[in-house]
Order: C-alpha cells, then sequence, then structure tokens
C-alpha cells in the first residue's frame, strides 16, 4: 500500500488534520506530562507563565497546564459523544423522511423545522437548568438534542435527489429491499454530507459545552475548557490581566474549531467540484511574459494582412496540421485535415489562425484546440461539428474570450474585422473604413465595448441561461443601458418589446420572469436578447438541442428569418451533422481539437474526404437522417 | 402567495410547538426538579410564592390537559407568572424590560454582520484564485471563535489595557433612562465593545457561506451570458451572482440566527448588559424556573418571528415563489 495516497493533496484539508490529531493526541497523552492535578490548589496564587507551571496559575494557585490538558479530555469527550449521537439521529430523520416520502417525511419535516428554528443555546440552557444533576454525559445527550436538525435538513435533501438517481430506481427494479437500498446505495453516496454534518456537530458541541460551562450550567466539579473560562471570569482574572488564564482555553476552542472546518472545506470540495477550480475567469485568457507580446505581434500581422487583402478568401494552407503534439498520442490522428477554400460572397469578419489553447494538467497537457485556422465572413452560415470534448466550445469560447482557467491560449491569433461605425458607440469611425481588432491583445475595458455590440452569444440552455430572479425585460435592459447609455428608458421598454415580436413573443412578456415561460419561449426570448444591439456574429452553442423536435424547427425557422432581415454571420455548433448540413453554408469538423474537414456545406456533403467526417455521415446515412 | 402561506402555517405551528415545549418541559425532566425546587426553597421564601411555584408547575392534582388549558388561557392573557428572584414582580414585565435591550443590541448587530459578510463574500468569491484566499483560514478561525471569549479578548484590551471601552453595563449606572442625549450617548458609548464583539464573531460565518455559494453560481450559464453581454464587473457580480447567491443564505436565516442568539446571550452575560440572555443566565442562577420559561418562550417567538420576516425578504427576492397555483 502507497502511503502517500493517504495524505491529502488540498493544503487545507492537511493543516485540519494535523490540527485535529494534535488536539486528540493531547487529550490522549497530555496529562502524562503533568505531575499536577487539575482541581488541587497551591500557594503560588495567579503567577504567570514558569518553568514549574507552564501556563501559570489560577487564584487558587491551580496548575492551568494541567487544567488545560485534563479539560481536553472533556470538551473532545463531549463534543465526540453529543455530535455521534446528534448525527445519528440527523441521519434516521433526514434519510427516512427523504426516502420514504408520504405521511411520516411530512411528520419528521414539520419536526425537524421546529428544532431548527426554535434557538438552540437557549433551550439547552432551560433543559440543563432543570437538569438535577449534570454529568458530562447528559450535558452531551442535551446538546445532541438541540443541534441534529441543520444536518437532518440537508440529509433529507441529498436523499430525496438520490432516490431519483438512475441506480436506485435500477436497485428498486430488481427487487432489493428498501433497508438494504438505503444501507447500500443511499447512505454511501451520502457519506460526505454525513461526515461533514458530523464535524459540524462536534465543533458545535464542543462550543455549546464551553457555553453551558462559562455559564456554569455544566459539570463544575469536572474541568472542561468551559468550566475554565468560568472561573477565570468569576475570578475576573482579565482585571488583573492574568490572560494566561483564559487565553489558552479559548484559543484551542477556536483553533480545534478552524481545523474541523478546514476538513469540511476538503469535503465541500470533493463534493462540490466548481469549488475546487481555483482561479476566476477573465483574468488569464493568454499566456502573459515575452510569449504574449509574441502572441500580439502575431496578431497585428493577421490583423494587417486581414485589411490589405479585404474580399478576397484567405487561401489555406495548414502546414502545422501534420505535426504531432508532443505530449498527446497521435494515434486516430493520422489522417490529413481536408481543407477546401470556402467560396462566401461577403468579406471576412473573423479569422482565427493557428489557435491552440491548452488546458495544463497535472500529468499532461491537453490540446483543446490545436492549431485551427477558420474565417467567418460577413452573413456566413459556418457550421461547426464535432463529439463533446472535440474543442469545438473551447474555440468559441476563444473567440468570445469566455475561456475559463487553467484554459489557455499558446498561440495563434483572432482578428475581427469591423467596418461599419456603431449608432450610439463612443469609437465610431467613418462608415466603411475598416479596422481590424485582435480580440486576444483586448483589454477588459474594449473586450467589454466589442462584446454583444459585435459578437452576441445563444447558449445551449436558455433555462439555465436567463437570470431567473430578473424580468425578461430587466434582462434586455441592462445590455441597452450599458451599451446605449444615450437611450432613454421608454426607448429601451419599446425596443425590448420590438425584439420580443421579432421572435413571435407577446411583448407584454416583458414583465414576465423566465419560470413563467416555456422552454421554447425561453430560448426565443435568449435569440431576441442576442440581437437587441443588432451584432454582426451571433455563436449558437447547440441552441436547439434542450429543446423537443417541433419546437426546434420553430426556432431554427426563426432564426432564419430573422439571419435574412438582419444580415449577422453565425457559428453553429452541434454535435448534430444533419442539422448543420441543412442550414450551414460552410462547415468544419473538429476531432480532438483538431480541425479535420472544413469546407463548403454541399461539398462536405457531397464527398467527405476525411474517414471521420465520413463515418458521421455514413451513420448519418444508415439511420435515415440524411435524404 | 401560496408559499408565503405554507410559510406562516408552519411558523405557527412551530410557535404552538415551542409553547408547548414550554409547558412539557419542567413537567417531564427525569428527578422530578420541581418537587426538587420546592424542597429546598420551602422555608427561604415568601409562602404565596410558594403557592404560585406550586400552581404553575402542576403540583396540583388537576390532570394534565387541565393544566395544558390552562397554562394556554394565561399565556393569551399576557399572564408568564410570577418572579421567584424577584418575587412578587411578574415575569412578562421583567421580559419586557429586557427586551429592547437585546432586541437593540442584538438585532442591529446581525444586519450589520450580515451586510459586512454578504458584501465580502462576494467580492473573495470574485477574486478567488488571487491573494485573497490567504484571508480564508483567519476567516475560518474567526468563525469558530466562541463569542464569550471574543468578548473576553476585547475586554482585556481595549478595556483593562487601553481603557477605551467601559467593561460592562449597559449605560453609567446612576443615570436615570430617558430620552435625553446624556443618557443615550451612554448607552451606545457602552453599546459598541458588546456590539463589536459579536460582529467579529459572527460575520465571518457570514462570509464563508457567501464566498462558497458565489463561486457555485459564477460557474452558471446565465453569470456567462451577463459577462458575454459586455456588463461591467460589477453588474455581473450583483444582479447576476449575488443575487442568486444569496437566496440560500435567506433560506438558511434560521440555522444561522440560532447560533447569532445563542452567541450573543452569552455575550450580554460578559458586558453585565440587562438584556434578555443576562436575565436568562440569572434565573438559571436563583432557578428562577417561571422567569427561565417566560425569557425561552419570548426569545423562540423573536426567532420565529425573525424567520418569518427573511422568509418575507425571500418572496421579494426569488420571483418563482410568487408564482400563482
Amino acid at each position: 500500500m502507497n502511503l502517500s495516497r493517504l495524505v491529502p493533496a488540498s493544503g487545507k484539508v492537511r493543516a485540519g488534520l494535523i490540527i485535529a490529531i494534535f488536539f486528540v493526541l493531547l487529550a490522549a497523552f497530555g496529562p502524562l506530562l503533568t505531575s499536577y492535578s487539575p482541581q488541587a490548589s497551591g500557594t503560588e496564587l495567579l503567577q504567570p507563565p514558569s518553568g514549574t507551571h507552564w501556563l501559570g496559575t489560577t487564584q487558587t494557585g491551580q496548575d492551568v497546564f494541567a487544567q488545560f490538558v485534563y479539560g481536553a479530555r472533556v470538551s473532545l469527550g463531549v463534543g465526540l459523544v453529543a455530535g455521534i449521537i446528534s448525527q445519528i439521529v440527523s441521519v434516521l430523520v433526514g434519510v427516512i423522511g427523504g426516502y420514504f416520502r408520504g405521511l411520516s417525511d411530512d411528520l419528521l419535516y414539520i419536526l425537524t423545522a421546529v428544532f431548527l428554528v426554535v434557538p438552540g443555546m437557549p433551550l439547552l440552557i432551560v433543559l440543563t437548568g432543570y437538569l438535577p444533576s449534570r454529568g458530562m454525559v447528559s450535558v452531551a445527550f442535551v446538546i445532541a438534542i438541540t443541534s441534529w436538525a441543520g444536518s437532518a435538513r440537508v440529509l433529507r435533501a441529498q436523499t430525496m435527489s438520490l432516490r431519483r438517481r438512475e441506480f436506485v430506481e435500477a436497485a428498486r427494479a430488481t427487487g432489493e429491499s428498501r433497508t438494504r437500498i438505503v444501507f447500500s446505495e443511499i447512505m454511501p453516496n451520502a457519506l460526505p454530507l454525513i461526515a461533514s454534518g458530523f464535524l459540524f456537530s462536534v465543533i458545535g458541541a464542543v462550543l455549546a459545552e464551553a457555553g453551558l460551562s462559562f455559564l456554569g450550567l455544566g459539570s463544575l466539579t469536572t474541568t472542561s475548557w468551559g468550566s475554565m473560562l468560568y472561573f477565570a471570569q468569576s475570578a475576573q482574572a482579565f482585571l488583573y490581566g492574568a490572560w494566561w488564564w483564559f487565553v489558552p482555553p479559548g484559543l484551542a476552542i477556536a483553533v480545534l474549531g478552524a481545523g474541523l472546518a478546514l476538513i469540511n472545506f476538503g469535503i465541500d470540495e470533493y463534493s462540490n467540484p466548481r469549488l475546487r477550480t481555483g482561479k476566476s475567469r477573465g483574468r488569464a485568457t493568454r499566456t502573459s511574459g515575452p510569449h504574449a507580446a509574441a502572441l500580439s505581434t502575431a496578431g497585428a500581422a493577421a490583423a494587417a494582412s486581414g485589411v490589405d487583402a479585404p474580399g478576397t478568401a484567405p487561401v489555406l494552407h495548414e502546414d502545422g496540421v501534420g505535426e504531432v503534439a508532443g505530449t498527446e498520442p497521435s494515434e486516430g490522428a493520422a489522417a490529413a485535415a481536408q481543407l477546401r477554400p470556402i467560396d462566401v460572397a461577403g468579406e471576412p469578419i473573423i479569422e482565427v489562425r493557428n489557435l491552440k489553447v491548452d488546458y495544463p494538467g497535472i500529468d499532461r497537457v491537453v490540446h483543446a484546440v490545436d492549431d485551427v485556422s477558420i474565417t467567418l465572413h460577413r452573413g456566413e452560415i459556418l457550421g461547426l461539428a464535432g463529439e463533446s470534448g472535440s474543442g469545438k466550445s473551447t474555440l468559441t469560447n476563444a473567440i468570445t474570450r469566455l475561456l475559463r482557467n487553467p484554459a489557455q491560449v499558446t498561440g495563434g491569433s483572432i482578428t475581427y474585422h469591423r467596418t461599419r461605425a456603431r449608432p450610439g458607440g463612443s469609437r465610431g469611425t467613418d462608415p466603411g473604413s475598416a479596422e481590424s481588432i485582435d480580440l486576444l491583445g483586448l483589454s477588459t475595458e474594449e473586450l467589454r465595448g466589442y462584446r454583444w455590440d459585435e459578437i452576441a452569444i445563444v447558449f445551449q440552455s436558455a433555462m439555465n441561461a436567463l437570470n431567473a430572479v430578473t424580468s425578461v425585460g430587466a434582462q434586455f435592459d441592462d445590455v441597452l443601458r450599458v451599451h446605449r447609455p444615450t437611450m432613454p428608458a421608454r426607448e429601451r421598454e419599446a425596443l425590448a418589446r420590438t425584439m420580443l415580436e421579432k421572435v413571435g413573443i407577446d411583448s407584454d412578456r416583458v414583465s414576465s420572469y423566465p419560470h413563467e415561460l416555456s422552454g421554447g419561449m425561453k430560448q426565443r426570448v435568449a435569440i431576441a436578447i442576442a440581437l437587441v444591439l443588432e451584432p454582426d456574429v451571433i455563436i449558437m452553442d447547440e441552441p436547439t438541442t434542450a429543446l423537443d423536435l417541433l419546437i426546434q424547427r420553430e426556432v431554427l425557422d426563426q432564426v432564419m428569418a430573422l439571419r435574412d432581415e438582419y444580415g449577422f454571420a453565425i457559428i453553429f455548433t452541434t454535435h448534430d451533422l444533419s442539422l448543420l448540413l441543412e442550414v450551414s453554408d460552410s462547415i468544419a469538423v473538429m476531432q480532438r481539437g483538431r480541425l479535420v474537414e472544413y469546407g463548403p456545406a454541399l461539398e462536405v456533403y457531397a464527398e467527405p474526404r476525411h474517414p471521420y467526417t465520413q463515418a458521421l455521415l455514413a451513420s448519418l446515412a444508415d439511420m435515415g437522417a440524411l435524404v | 402567495m401560496k408559499y408565503l402561506l405554507r410559510k406562516v402555517m408552519l411558523y405557527v405551528f412551530i410557535a404552538w410547538a415551542a409553547l408547548t415545549m414550554n409547558f412539557l418541559i419542567p413537567r417531564l425532566m427525569p428527578g422530578d426538579p420541581v418537587a426538587l425546587l420546592v424542597e429546598r426553597l420551602s422555608g427561604r421564601i415568601d409562602p404565596a410564592a410558594m403557592d404560585a411555584i406550586a400552581e404553575s408547575y402542576g403540583l396540583t392534582d388537576a390532570p394534565l390537559h387541565v393544566q395544558y388549558w390552562d397554562y394556554l388561557t394565561s399565556l393569551a392573557a399576557g399572564d408568564l407568572g410570577l418572579s421567584i428572584g424577584f418575587f412578587p414582580v411578574p415575569v412578562s414585565e421583567i421580559v419586557l424590560g429586557a427586551l429592547p435591550w437585546t432586541i437593540g443590541l442584538v438585532g442591529i448587530t446581525t444586519v450589520i454582520s450580515f451586510l459586512i459578510g454578504t458584501g465580502l463574500g462576494v467580492v473573495l468569491a470574485w477574486r478567488r484564485g488571487s491573494r485573497t484566499d490567504h484571508l480564508l483560514p483567519a476567516l475560518t478561525f474567526l468563525n469558530a471563535v466562541p463569542y464569550f471569549w471574543m468578548a473576553l479578548i476585547l475586554v482585556l484590551i481595549l478595556s483593562v489595557n487601553l481603557g477605551w471601552f467601559p467593561v460592562s453595563h449597559a449605560y453609567e449606572p446612576g443615570l436615570v433612562p430617558g430620552w435625553d442625549w446624556e443618557f443615550i450617548s451612554s448607552v451606545l458609548y457602552h453599546g459598541i465593545l458588546p456590539a463589536i464583539t459579536i460582529i467579529l464573531a459572527s460575520f465571518a460565518g457570514w462570509v464563508l457561506s457567501m464566498r462558497n455559494m458565489t463561486v457555485t453560481v459564477l460557474g452558471e450559464d446565465y453569470v456567462t451570458m451577463a459577462e458575454a453581454k459586455g456588463l461591467p464587473k460589477r453588474m455581473v457580480l450583483v444582479n447576476y451572482a449575488a443575487r442568486n447567491a444569496i437566496l440560500p443564505s435567506v433560506t438558511g436565516f434560521a440555522l444561522s440566527l440560532g447560533a447569532v442568539v445563542g452567541g450573543s446571550m452569552l455575550t450580554e452575560v460578559i458586558f453585565n448588559y440587562p438584556g434578555v440572555g443576562y436575565t436568562l443566565f440569572e434565573a438559571v442562577q436563583n432557578q428562577d424556573f417561571p422567569l427561565m420559561q417566560g425569557l425561552f418562550l419570548i426569545i423562540s417567538l423573536a426567532v420565529i418571528a425573525a424567520n418569518l420576516v427573511a422568509d418575507v425578504v425571500y418572496v421579494f427576492l426569488d420571483p418563482r415563489t410568487r408564482q400563482e397555483g
């Protein structure tokens, strides 16, 4: 067995574990380090730390260090016992309620709500106030009674979601008993939550015991961290400046609590991977340093060539394609890319040249986009096909500068050709004059001006792309307020209404919230929002995949009609090649980060050259999807 | 509105449950605490007080349901019984005297701490991966510091050593409470240190939960779309990310408020602050059971009311709860 695998990778968890283990060892073996009894009074009163009394003495001459280490036993013991009892109750209530549903769930839910809302500390105080004899076990028990509810609620929600998963459904279908399902299917999957709930219970119980003992409600004949603070407080230790008396126990509680919470961070990150992705987006869109400087020169060169020869379709000579990336296995990439010149009437608007985007991994670098060059012309519909993981989303995200870390553009350029002056924009050039923009070199502020005004996006699922808590109108309005600052409020609303009507939605829906719209309507709203600034390019990321077939067709027809009206270009990504063949002017097929086939849609359809495209088309023909 | 109605019904039920718990606890606790108390007190206090205790704790022969009915009717009349420690002052009078102090101190500090905490949480989420992440362990530590210990340390440093703030009490002893500047300024001056304690001990919890929630929300498509729209950072963060991330904080309010209330009560004890927490502490020390129960009841009702307010706010924040049908 490899011991190093037992050490958690996260520094937080490691620190937390070290702290927890330290206190457990302190509680177990600490009392062996001292010859003093925690209760015995001595003759040296209120002495600061010294060689004989490591943490000084109390007002009655008791040794603070002895109290501290014996107190650790009691405080940790109460924390563990209360944590275990409380977590057992939480699991029973949460899992039973969540799994069995029905009346028992309703009752347990209400019971949980009562204990969740009624504040724990006052209840605890009242309960212990009535306890005739306060042993530490009864204190732990009372603490458990007042603290199980929060974790039970979380577990109930988790169980309810687990019970709908396929593997549980499957177990039910095979006739496994309910107890067996709960113990062998549900519980293991709820384990991270149970573990994190347990740690929180322990922290809560240590704090509660300290609070109770501090009020003199614990067992005052037993030394715990809380009772040390109680005696320090009643002797007014802080007025004498006897910090050594009350600093250690409180500090220990806080450090222990922080340690357990750090372990919980690790558990959270394990069950919610988003918390793990360290860095935010937007900062590192490109590698910095000398390499970046080289890139912007490349971008500028590409931009310059775009200005020099407007209107001519760039000649595609992709000699970089054949070269094998050093770290990636080259199997399957043997067939050369099949690139044909695109013959579209419009001028180029976006030119992607030799773009490389990498995801640095632990073992190796993944080339998500590997030396891809494509050109989008005005009014063109470029279909971008490929299975998931082929790099098509990484490519479009590079164009919109929405790459998330750790993705890095490591080579190539993206040039945007702007020709017409924009209404209301502060950076209007005279109409007709061309301007080439190095997209990868734009500063954050420049980028904001270019977004949505030039390139808008329609996301795959409008359900997730619309903000659920603000109205449809507000989601038009913020775009207009930012990009058309001079437009009066009434005009902004009128424009939003017009746009809704353009996509076939009643203009009064402007005050609706997303949840009040059907799936198809939401996608139309998303399209209307994309059009509101009349951008030259719209990127549609599988815009119809989430819709059912009939609605898919309607939405698609609408997009085509709007394209005829406004003349924007579209980059349309999907894994549905038959759809692309129908709507696109040109098609780019990606596989494992590379462009394997690129050319006019009709030619690609009639005569696919790359084996991957041929296989795709053949499978479509088999299914009868192609006529 | 159906959502709110359901919530109101739930809280009415919870309030009833709290009332009933309050009735049952002294009667069902093992070891018959009330009988022990009566035994201990007999001869030491006014016989009239003895009778009052015996009556309010069912040391009568009346069956439980009759006692329960009596309990509910006297509650409805605002009668919480008579205090033992301050016999014969009615419990309700003491409770009403303590309540404004706690609502003033804990109410204001909770709001401030929530605002600071959620604001900072959003900022830390946005700047994740940068140097501000090094604040997290410190915040985790701060979140685990017991309120009363924080109070002790602050008293040691700011009051005893530096002499900036008074050590205890809510106002200068000897002042007559009234709406005059001398009294009000004294209240404010005495309130600063307890307020700092509660804020310092509680804001880190809000920061950590808001940061985690915002980090999760930042991965959602609507935030990406807001960014793609070219909206300024602040707008993306406030109107899209934070606006959605705050929802679980509001629904989880009950859980957090419980901890804050508990901690604040201990803070009151340290500062001899004449609020509900300090009074409860005194009641427990005097074994003043009627006062203890009256205070528990009023604290529970106040927390239930605060939760109801949080749910009303939630309805304003989340349009999905406003759906008809």
